[in-house]
C-alpha cells in the first residue's frame, strides 16, 4: 500500500467519490472503490465457468461458493467497516467459537430454550466487541495487539469452560422449529443456506450506515484522519467502540448460524475467519490503513475469495495446489485494486459538476 | 478428537494461522488447580505388592479420562494383591515432554516397581525412560511411540494404536460394504498422522478392488465447516463415481454429512470418520453415517497396567508385540453398546 495521495486528500476525495451520486459516466464508474473488486469477481467467475464446467454454473455449484461467501460476508462487512475506520479485529475467530459454544451449552447441554441460547451467544459477541473497543480507545494500544490478545484469551476461556462443564471439546445441540428455519436451514431445494438472507440484511443495513447516513462520514473521517475527526466534534471513541461491537456481533451471528446448521459446536472452529475476513475486505478495495473503501467492494471481495476457494474443486485439478492458486489470485486482485485506487485518487473527477 | 497426544500436537501445529487457539484445543490445557508436580492421586500402598506408576495426560481430558478409567479398573486387581497404582498427570500441556520426563523421575524417586508411560516426545523423555530400564524397573510404553520406542528403550511392550492400521481397517470396512471409490477428506494435509490415516484407507480398500483418493483442503478452510462442506460437495458433484467419504476428525465428519445431504447423494454415498463423539454416535444410530473408527483408549490403560502387574508378580509376558487397542469399527450393529459405554465413561 504505497502510492497514493496524502491522507487528508484521500479522505476528502474518497468521501466525495462515495457520497455524491453524480453523473454515471464510465470514467466515474471506474474510479469507484469497488470497480477493481467487481472486475476481479467477474473475471474469476468467468475463469471457473470456462474451467469448471457445467457443475460449477448449476445451482448446486453456485451454492458451493455462495454459502461460504454469505457466512464470510456477515463477518467481513462489519470488519471492513472497522478497517475503513483504521482498526483491525483479529478476535472474530474466537468470538465465533465462543458464541457457538455458548449456544450449544445453554440450549444443548443445559436444555434451556433456544431463544435464550441465541440471546446469550449474541450478547457475548457484543460484550467482547465492547471490551475490545474500550481497551483500544482507552489504552491507545494498537487494535492488532488488543484483538489478538482477545482472540487467544477467549479461545482459552471457551475451551476451559467447555471442558470443565462437559468434559469434551464438542457439544451437540438439536434444534428444530423456528430457530432451525431462521438460522440453519436450506432453501431452493436444500441447496442455499438461509445465511444468504442474513448477509443481504447486513449489506443493506451497513451499506445505509456507511454510504447514506452521517455516521458513514464519521467512519471515513475517523479512519482518514483521527485528529481532525476529533477536532470537528466526531465522538471518535464511541464510533470505534460501536464498530468493534459490530464486527464481534457479525462473528457471533455466524457462530449461531453454524451451530444450528451443523447441530454441534466445536471449540476449534472459526479461526479461519480471522484472516479470511481481512483478505475479503482487502480484495474488496479497502485500504489496510483505513479511510477508503465501500460495502459493495467488500461484497465483491468476499465473492472473489469464495469463488477462488471453492472453484478449484470443479476443475479436476490436483487440489494440492489450491493454496498456491489462492495466493496468486489474491495478489493479482489486490494489485488490480491498487491500480484502480490510484486512478480514483490521482486523477480525480474531471470537473466539479455543481 | 481422541488422537494420540504427540500427533495431536503436530496436527495442531500444522495450521499456523490458528496455531495458538488450536494448540489450546488440541492439547487441552485448562487452568488447573493441581499441585506443581501435576495431579497425583496416590492411594496408600496397603501391603507388600508392587508399586506401579502410570504417566498419562490430564485426567479431565476426555480422551485421557477414558484411559484413566481403564487404569483405575486394572488397579482394583493390583490393590487386591497388596500393591498400588499411582496416576501422574501433567498440570498442563504447555511443556509436555520435559514435564512428562519429570513425572517419570518422580515415579523413580518413589521406588516404583513398574512404570507405564507414553513416549510423546522421545527427545525429552527417552533419557528418563532409560533410567527406569537401567534400574531394572520394568517399563510399558503406551499410547504414543509405537513398538519402535518400546524396542529402543528396552520396554516390555507397546500398548496403543497405529494410524496406518486404523486406516486400513476403515478401508476394508468400506470395501465390505461395497464402496469402490472413497474420498479421504484431509483438512491437515502434510501432517504425518493424517497422511497415514488416508494412506491406510487407500491400502485397505485396494484389497477389495476399490480405490481412495485424498481431498486435501487448505488451511484457509480449517475450522470452517461451511467451507469444508462446500468443498466436499463440489468434489461429490464433480465426480459422481464417489460412493464413500471418510474424514480425519469428528468436526469434519459433521461438515461431510451436510455436504452429502446438500449434494442429494445420501443414497449413494456412505460416510465414515476417524474418532468418536456423541454426534457421530447419534448419526450412526440414525442411519445417516456408516461407521466411525475408535482407538479404544480404555484398553490402553487397562491392558498396560494389567500386563505390567502380571509381569512383575508372575513373569507373565505376551508374545504379541505391539498390543494394538484399535481400530474398532463402530457401526449400526454395535452403536447401542457403544452409546452405553460412552455414558459410563469407558468409550
Amino acid at each position: 500500500m504505497t502510492v497514493h495521495a496524502t491522507e487528508p486528500d484521500v479522505r476528502k476525495r474518497s468521501t466525495r467519490a462515495t457520497q455524491t451520486p453524480s453523473s454515471f459516466s464510465l470514467s466515474n464508474l471506474l474510479r469507484r472503490p469497488e470497480s477493481g473488486a467487481l472486475i476481479a469477481t467477474v473475471g474469476i467467475y468467468i475463469f471457473f465457468v470456462i474451467n469448471g464446467g457445467e457443475f460449477f454454473t448449476a445451482s448446486k455449484g453456485t451454492a458451493t461458493w455462495l454459502n461460504p461467501a454469505a457466512e464470510l460476508g456477515i463477518i467481513a462487512i462489519p470488519v471492513g467497516l472497522l478497517m475503513i475506520a483504521g482498526e483491525l479485529d483479529l478476535s472474530v475467530g474466537s468470538v465465533l467459537a465462543s458464541s457457538s459454544m455458548t449456544l450449544a451449552l445453554v440450549s444443548g447441554h443445559w436444555g434451556q430454550p433456544i431463544v435464550l441460547g441465541v440471546v446469550v451467544a449474541l450478547s457475548l459477541g457484543l460484550l467482547t466487541g465492547f471490551v475490545n473497543g474500550l481497551i483500544v480507545t482507552r489504552s491507545q494500544v494498537p487494535s492488532f495487539v488488543v484483538t489478538l490478545a482477545t482472540n487467544f484469551g477467549l479461545a482459552g476461556l471457551a475451551l476451559g469452560v467447555t471442558r470443565a462443564v462437559t468434559g469434551s471439546t464438542s457439544v451437540a445441540i438439536e434444534t428444530d422449529g423456528w430457530a432451525k428455519k431462521v438460522f440453519g436451514s436450506y432453501f431452493g431445494g436444500g441447496t442455499f443456506e438461509v445465511a444468504i438472507f442474513w448477509w443481504l440484511g447486513v449489506i443493506v443495513v451497513v451499506g445505509w450506515i456507511l454510504h447514506m447516513s452521517k455516521y458513514g462520514n464519521w467512519i471515513f473521517a475517523v479512519g482518514g484522519d483521527l485528529v481532525s475527526a476529533r477536532a470537528t466534534g466526531i465522538p471518535t471513541d464511541r464510533v470505534k467502540i460501536a464498530l468493534f461491537m459490530g464486527s464481534a456481533f457479525g462473528a457471533s451471528l455466524v457462530g449461531v448460524i453454524q451451530t444450528i446448521l451443523y447441530n454441534s459446536a466445536q471449540v476449534a472452529n472459526g479461526q479461519a475467519f480471522v484472516f479470511n475476513s481481512i483478505i475479503a475486505v482487502v480484495i474488496g478495495g479497502v485500504l489496510l490503513t483505513g479511510g477508503y473503501g465501500s460495502v459493495v467492494g467488500v461484497v465483491f471481495g468476499t465473492l472473489t475469495f469464495s469463488i477462488v476457494g471453492q472453484g478449484i474443486y470443479f476443475t479436476g485439478w490436483n487440489p494440492d495446489w489450491a493454496s498456491l492458486f489462492l495466493g496468486v489470485l489474491l495478489l493479482i486482485a489486490v494489485l488490480m485494486n491498487n491500480t484502480f485506487r490510484r486512478m480514483a485518487l490521482s486523477y480525480g473527477p474531471r470537473k466539479k459538476k455543481g | 478428537m481422541s488422537l494420540k497426544f504427540n500427533t495431536k500436537k503436530s496436527r495442531a501445529a500444522a495450521v499456523a494461522i490458528s496455531a495458538g487457539a488450536l494448540l489450546l484445543t488440541a492439547c487441552g490445557p485448562d487452568s488447573s488447580t493441581d499441585s506443581a508436580n501435576g495431579d497425583s492421586n496416590q492411594p496408600a500402598a496397603s501391603g507388600d505388592g508392587p508399586k506401579i506408576f502410570v504417566v498419562g495426560g490430564k485426567a479431565d481430558d476426555p480422551f485421557w479420562s477414558r484411559v484413566k478409567r481403564g487404569v483405575d479398573d486394572a488397579a482394583l486387581v493390583v490393590k487386591a494383591g497388596g500393591g498400588s497404582v499411582t496416576w501422574l498427570g501433567p498440570k498442563n500441556y504447555d511443556n509436555l515432554g520435559p514435564d512428562a520426563a519429570k513425572l517419570i523421575e518422580t515415579a523413580l524417586s518413589q521406588d516404583a516397581d513398574g512404570v507405564v508411560g507414553p513416549d510423546w516426545e522421545p527427545d525429552a523423555m527417552d533419557e528418563a525412560f532409560t533410567k527406569v530400564v537401567g534400574g531394572d524397573t520394568p517399563l510399558v510404553i503406551y499410547n504414543a511411540g509405537g513398538i519402535e520406542a518400546a524396542d529402543r528403550l528396552g520396554a516390555l511392550n507397546y500398548v496403543g494404536s497405529d494410524e496406518l492400521t486404523a486406516g486400513k481397517a476403515g478401508g476394508e470396512f468400506f470395501g465390505q460394504d461395497g464402496e469402490k471409490n472413497v474420498l479421504c477428506v484431509n483438512t491437515l494435509p502434510g501432517a504425518a498422522n493424517t497422511e497415514a490415516r488416508c494412506q491406510g484407507i487407500a491400502e485397505g480398500i485396494a484389497a477389495s478392488g476399490g480405490k481412495s483418493t485424498q481431498l486435501p483442503l487448505p488451511s484457509s478452510k480449517f475450522g470452517d465447516p461451511t467451507a469444508v462442506a462446500q468443498a466436499i460437495k463440489a468434489a461429490l458433484l464433480k465426480d459422481n463415481s464417489i460412493d464413500g467419504v471418510i474424514t480425519i476428525s469428528t468436526g469434519d465428519a459433521n461438515a461431510a454429512a451436510s455436504a452429502i445431504q446438500q449434494a442429494s447423494v445420501q443414497d449413494s454415498v456412505a460416510l465414515g470418520t476417524f474418532d468418536l463423539d456423541p454426534t457421530q454416535l447419534d448419526r450412526i444410530k440414525g442411519g445417516t453415517q456408516l461407521f466411525a473408527i475408535d482407538q479404544q483408549p480404555y484398553m490402553q490403560g487397562y491392558l498396560a497396567v494389567s500386563m505390567l502387574y502380571d509381569y512383575i508378580n508372575w513373569g507373565l509376558e505376551l508374545p504379541q508385540k505391539p498390543i494394538l487397542t484399535g481400530p474398532a469399527i463402530i457401526n449400526a450393529d454395535n452403536v447401542d453398546t457403544v452409546l452405553a459405554g460412552a455414558e459410563a465413561g469407558v468409550r
